[in-house]
């Protein structure tokens, strides 16, 4: 207990070199303080979105491969180039992976509702299934839609951009919500039901089998305001492709038409890997349960990139900048310290004649510079926390600005659809951070507090103890 | 009974050129001795060694029959002996009367009231309770010399050893510190072992040590009869 008295007792006759001292340390602590609080920040911001976008899995057509093999199986000159598509029983199949955490399954199909006007209906309909034909004499008609019934994109409502404001999600057989627009259109409400017909195409296109017609009654049990855009960028407008006219259902809704050999109905799935180091393995099991060698399976990392370099280049500048006042501060810390402490030789030298241990002298010494250290550290972390918002905004801003400039893909210009998916909803790049103190920036600085403060006056105390206290007292004297 | 004795001990600060040669000698309890010789003698490197603050480099200081270098030194100076340096050596930007409660603290002393100890202590050597609480940077070097008797006596070791301790005394200081070790060897049986060059010093030795060419030669108590 004397140790702690006489240690402050020191530190209030030392003031001035102390004063000096608690500056550099202050200085030094808010340094690391604010840097330390940007990179959490910035590092869990990154862990979530590469999470996010790291994990989720997209399975699409390498057209370049389809047209090779369109080509490479053509017999009579014509080139019949059809986008692959892959059965909803295999998309439910590939959902069972220890590799994936969850799975998301989506359905949709053209469809027409002859009783029903749609939204934009004077630009005419679109087809649902595209088909790309080649060579000569090659017609093709194509069956005119006016809505689509799919399953909802939950990401969407998530974020309120589609938000159910009567009734209830569809979670029963045949049951549908649609937008405000399409259903003050056609003055419909909850408990109406929708009739809507669609057909399905023969898979072997050179069969004679005809079309198959399929045909939805519907239950209206919501009713959503929708502020995506009604279009997406670049696509053609008309009443099939307006979002306005989307009438959503659930996956085994939309699915119960499906017939074997026909298609018609779009499905997909979304899968999140356990962790983005998965996307080899679950590749290799997809091919292994008959995944064709003309899908390409990817994670979303261009994305990720897009939207996160910033705050990455963000993190990498204030771990930098960590190490630097780490190593500078640190430096100065021990000079300092080792100046001070040669001062203080000759009491070193008194107290270990007076029978003082080299430890407790150690200690006595390492314990003054850890209350200074522990009152600048309350002080920085209070000054740290006040400046490190204004700083990353400063920093992120930079961070933009610099990513923006490198951007050479002018069509995305900051501007990016979410999670790489083909809905219409732009998301802005990371442009914000709430930098706040956390329990792990709180030990980490304590650590580093006590690091510095342990390594300062070890250093210098090494020199000093190892002398025999005449040795010392000799020189003064 | 010898608590201190030197058995064979050895030094030199350049090698092969010895300060101190084999030098045997036993110090009792309940005497003053007095250690004197020319400058340069070897009496002040004697008295390191004695006070365990330097380690001989042949022989042995045995203390109670125990080598000191097999005890732990740091207990012997904090515990067992009181120094008193010629340069006081005394925690200079501290008061006084901190100088010798943290003697007190590092030796273990189980004394309750620690402050009123100290301020008796440095009363008896003629620092009063003002000057008591001055940071001794601010006392002459006579009342810097007495609160380093007083911290010396603060543990109430058995073994007071004292490196010319009234070389920047008054005479009346002097004499009155003088009477106090006399009265600690006699009274309360210690062994005081006094460096000096002072005539006066030496009237109070029990036993008279002369260094001489690295050699202590014990001229008993002649100068006082």
């Amino acid at each position: 207990m004397y140790i702690i008295s006489n240690a402050l007792k020191n530190i209030k006759r030392n003031r001035g070199r102390n004063i000096l001292l608690g500056i550099i340390i202050l200085a030094l602590i808010i340094a690391s303080v604010t840097a330390l609080m940007i990179n959490q920040v910035s590092s869990s911001v990154i862990n979530d979105y590469k999470g996010r976008f790291g994990s989720e899995v997209t399975i699409s057509a390498n057209i370049d491969k389809v047209r090779e093999e369109a080509m490479s199986n053509s017999t009579d000159g014509k080139i019949r180039v059809a986008i692959p598509t892959i059965p909803a029983e295999q998309y439910i199949a590939f959902g069972d992976s220890e590799y994936l955490k969850e799975s998301y399954y989506t359905a949709s199909v053209g469809l027409r509702v002859p009783e029903l006007e749609s939204v934009d209906e004077s630009l005419g309909g679109g087809t649902g299934n595209k088909m790309m034909m080649g060579g000569p004499g090659m017609t093709s008609e194509m069956p005119e839609y006016y809505t689509k019934l799919t399953t909802p994109n939950i990401t969407e409502f998530d974020n309120g951009y589609r938000k159910l404001t009567d009734g209830e999600m569809p979670n029963g057989e045949n049951e549908a919500i649609i937008s405000r627009d399409f259903a003050e259109l056609n003055t419909l409400s909850i408990g109406d039901i929708i009739k809507a017909e669609s057909e399905l195409n023969p898979e072997d296109r050179e069969s004679d089998a005809g079309d198959y017609p399929i045909s939805y009654e519907l239950k209206i049990v919501g009713i959503y305001d929708d502020i995506t855009e009604e279009y997406g960028s670049g696509q053609q407008q008309n009443a099939f492709t307006n979002r306005r006219n989307e009438i959503l259902s659930n996956f085994d809704t939309i699915i119960a038409k499906m017939q074997e050999n026909y298609r018609g109905i779009q499905v997909g799935a979304t899968y999140f890997l356990n962790s983005p180091e998965d996307i080899d393995g679950f590749t290799e099991e997809l091919g292994e349960k008959g995944l064709s060698d003309l899908f390409d399976v990817k994670t979303d990392m261009d994305s990720y990139n897009q939207i996160v370099g910033p705050v990455e280049g963000l993190s990498s500048v204030s771990s930098t900048f960590l190490i630097i006042v780490l190593i500078f501060g640190g430096i100065s810390i021990a000079v300092i310290s080792s100046i001070a402490i040669r001062e203080r030789k000759y009491e070193i030298g008194v107290l270990r004649a007076m029978g003082m241990k080299k430890s407790t002298v150690s200690f006595s010494l390492w314990l003054e510079v850890f209350l200074i250290t522990a009152v600048c550290v309350v002080i920085g972390i209070f000054g740290g926390t006040m400046i490190a918002q204004p700083i990353a905004d400063i920093l992120l801003q930079q961070q933009i600005d610099a990513v923006q400039a490198a951007t050479q893909n002018t069509q995305m210009q900051g501007m990016m659809m979410a999670g790489g998916t083909n809905n219409a909803v732009v998301e802005e790049p990371l442009s914000h951070l709430d930098v706040v103190l956390n329990m792990v920036t709180l030990l980490k600085i304590s650590m580093i507090a006590l690091l510095l403060t342990t390594v300062s006056a070890v250093s210098s105390m090494l020199k000093i103890v190892k002398y025999e206290p005449i040795k010392i007292l000799m020189e003064r004297n | 009974m010898s608590c201190l004795e030197l058995k064979d001990i050895s030094y030199a600060y350049i090698k092969g050129k010895r300060v101190l040669k084999a030098i045997n000698y036993q110090f009792n309890q309940g005497k003053v001795y007095t250690i004197v010789g020319k400058s340069g003698a070897g009496k002040s490197t004697l008295l390191s060694l004695v006070a365990g603050l330097d380690k001989c480099q042949d022989g042995a200081v045995l203390i109670n029959g125990k080598s000191l270098n097999e005890i732990d030194r740091d207990n012997y100076r904090a515990q067992d002996v009181g120094i008193i340096f010629q340069q006081y050596n005394l925690l200079t930007n501290a008061t006084a009367l901190e100088n010798i409660v943290l003697s007190m603290y590092i030796s273990k002393t189980k004394i309750k009231n620690k402050n009123k100890h100290a301020l008796e202590l440095l009363n008896k050597v003629g620092i009063n309770e003002e000057k008591a609480t001055r940071a001794v940077m601010k006392l002459s070097g006579g009342e810097q010399q007495r609160v380093a008797i007083a911290r010396a006596l603060a543990h109430n070791p058995h073994i007071i050893i004292a490196d010319e301790p009234t070389g920047n005394l008054d005479k009346n200081t002097e004499k009155d510190i003088l009477e106090i070790f006399a009265e600690l060897a006699h009274s309360e049986n210690k062994c005081v072992i006094i460096v000096t060059h002072s005539q006066k010093v030496t009237k109070i030795a029990d036993n008279i040590c002369l260094i001489k060419n690295g050699s202590l030669i014990d001229l008993g108590d002649e100068d006082n009869d």
